[in-house]
C-alpha cells in the first residue's frame, strides 16, 4: 500500500487512461497479452488486485471469444461500468486495427511478389508451430489424465481431418465432455 | 468484387462462430478456412495463409485484424469493418454480461463442471488450428521443419514468439522452404 491517504475513496480511473492502458496491451501483447495486462492493471496502475485479475482471466478463458479483449472488457467494466468497457475496447482496437489494416492491405497487394510470398510462407509455418505449442502447453498439466488427452485428440482429429464446421464439432463433443465431467471422470 | 450477399453471409457466420469460439479465436481458424476457401471460393488457400501470416506478424489484435483482412480482400473497407465487428462485438457483449453475473455464481457447481469439460475440447481445437494452418501453407519438408522447430522452441523456452516469426520469415525469404 503506497497510498498516503488511505481513507480517501480511490479516484475513478479516467476513461483516457483505461484506453491508453489497453492500447499498450494490444500493441505489446505479442503472444502473451496476459503478461502486459497484468503488468499494467495490477502492478503499474493498481486498478486490480492479483486475485481480482485471476478471477477475470479464468472467466475469460471459460467464455468464447478472443480472451485478451475479454480482459479489457472486464477490467473496464470493473473500473467504470459500460463506459469503461467501451474505452477499453476502443483503446485496444481502434489504432492498432487501423494501422494493421493499412499495412496488411498494402502487403496483400504485393503478396504475389515471390520474395514476399516466401517470407509470408515462412512466417505462417512458424505461426502454425506457435499455435500447436500453445495448445500443448495448456494440455501439459493434464497429461496424466487419459480421458482429457483422449478427448483432446478426438477434437483435434475431428477438426483437422473431418472438415466439419465448428458448431457441429462442438455439438458432438461437448455433451460427451460435460457428461464425463459431471461423472467426475475428467 | 463479390456480391454483397456474401458479405452478409460472412458477417453472420463470424458472429456465430465468435460466440462459440471457446478457448479463443484460433479455434475458429479451420472452420473459417473451410468457409472462405472451400465453401465460398472467395480466396485461395494461398491468400488465406498470407492473411494469417500478416495478421500474426503485425502487432495488435491479430485475429480481429485477420478477419478484417479477409473482409477487405473480398469487399474492401465495408468488408473489413463488418467482418471485424462481427468478430469482436458478440464476445464483448458476452464478456460484459458474464462479468456482471460472475460474482453471483462464482462457486456454483455447474461452473466447475463446465470448466473442466471445456479443457480437452479447447486444447484439441487450438492444436487443430495449428495443424490446419500448417497444411494450408505450402507443405514442404522445410516448412514442416519450421513449424516443428517453432513449436518445440515455444514449449521449451520463454523466447519472445516474435523472434520465431522473424526467423520463419527470414528462412522463407532466403528460399529455404520452397
Amino acid at each position: 500500500m503506497s497510498s498516503a491517504l488511505p481513507l480517501e475513496q480511490p479516484a475513478a480511473a479516467p476513461l483516457g487512461a483505461i484506453a491508453a492502458a489497453f492500447l499498450t496491451v494490444s500493441v505489446f501483447g505479442f503472444g502473451g497479452g496476459i503478461v502486459w495486462a497484468r503488468r499494467i492493471a495490477v502492478e503499474q496502475r493498481g486498478w486490480l488486485s492479483d486475485a481480482e485479475f485471476l478471477d477475470i482471466v479464468s472467466l475469460c478463458q471459460f467464455l468464447p471469444g478472443p480472451n485478451i479483449i475479454g480482459i479489457a472488457v472486464c477490467t473496464g467494466t470493473k473500473l467504470r461500468g459500460a463506459p469503461g468497457a467501451l474505452a477499453a475496447i476502443a483503446g485496444f482496437l481502434v489504432l492498432p486495427w487501423s494501422v494493421g489494416l493499412a499495412l496488411g492491405s498494402l502487403c496483400l497487394r504485393y503478396a504475389q511478389a515471390p520474395l514476399l510470398r516466401h517470407v509470408l510462407g515462412g512466417v505462417s509455418a512458424a505461426a502454425a508451430g506457435l499455435l500447436i505449442a500453445t495448445g500443448l502447453r495448456l494440455l501439459l498439466p493434464h497429461r496424466r489424465r487419459p480421458l482429457v488427452i483422449g478427448l483432446a485428440v478426438l477434437a483435434l482429429a475431428l477438426m483437422s481431418f473431418s472438415r466439419l464446421p465448428l458448431p457441429i464439432v462442438l455439438l458432438a463433443l461437448l455433451p460427451l465432455s460435460i457428461a464425463l465431467s459431471t461423472a467426475r471422470r475428467l | 468484387m463479390k456480391p454483397a450477399s456474401g458479405l452478409l453471409a460472412l458477417t453472420l457466420h463470424l458472429a456465430i462462430v465468435s460466440s462459440i469460439s471457446f478457448g479463443g479465436f484460433p479455434t475458429v481458424l479451420p472452420d473459417m478456412r473451410a468457409f472462405a476457401v472451400t465453401s465460398h471460393d472467395w480466396m485461395t488457400d494461398q491468400d488465406f495463409t498470407n492473411i494469417f501470416a500478416m495478421a500474426q506478424a503485425i502487432p495488435g489484435p491479430n485475429m480481429i485484424l485477420m478477419m478484417g483482412l479477409i473482409g477487405w480482400k473480398v469487399w474492401g473497407l465495408a468488408g473489413a469493418l463488418a467482418a471485424s465487428t462481427a468478430t469482436f462485438a458478440p464476445p464483448c457483449a458476452i464478456y460484459f454480461t458474464a462479468f456482471r453475473l460472475m460474482h453471483r455464481f462464482q462457486e456454483a457447481h455447474w461452473q466447475r463442471v463446465l470448466r473442466s469439460a471445456l479443457i480437452p475440447v479447447t486444447t484439441g481445437l487450438i492444436i487443430a488450428s495449428g495443424v490446419v494452418m500448417a497444411q494450408a501453407a505450402a507443405v514442404t519438408w522445410g516448412a514442416l521443419a519450421v513449424t516443428g522447430a517453432a513449436a518445440v522452441v515455444m514449449l521449451m523456452t520463454r523466447l519472445n514468439p516474435l523472434w520465431l516469426l522473424a526467423a520463419g520469415g527470414a528462412l522463407g525469404g532466403l528460399g529455404f522452404l520452397v
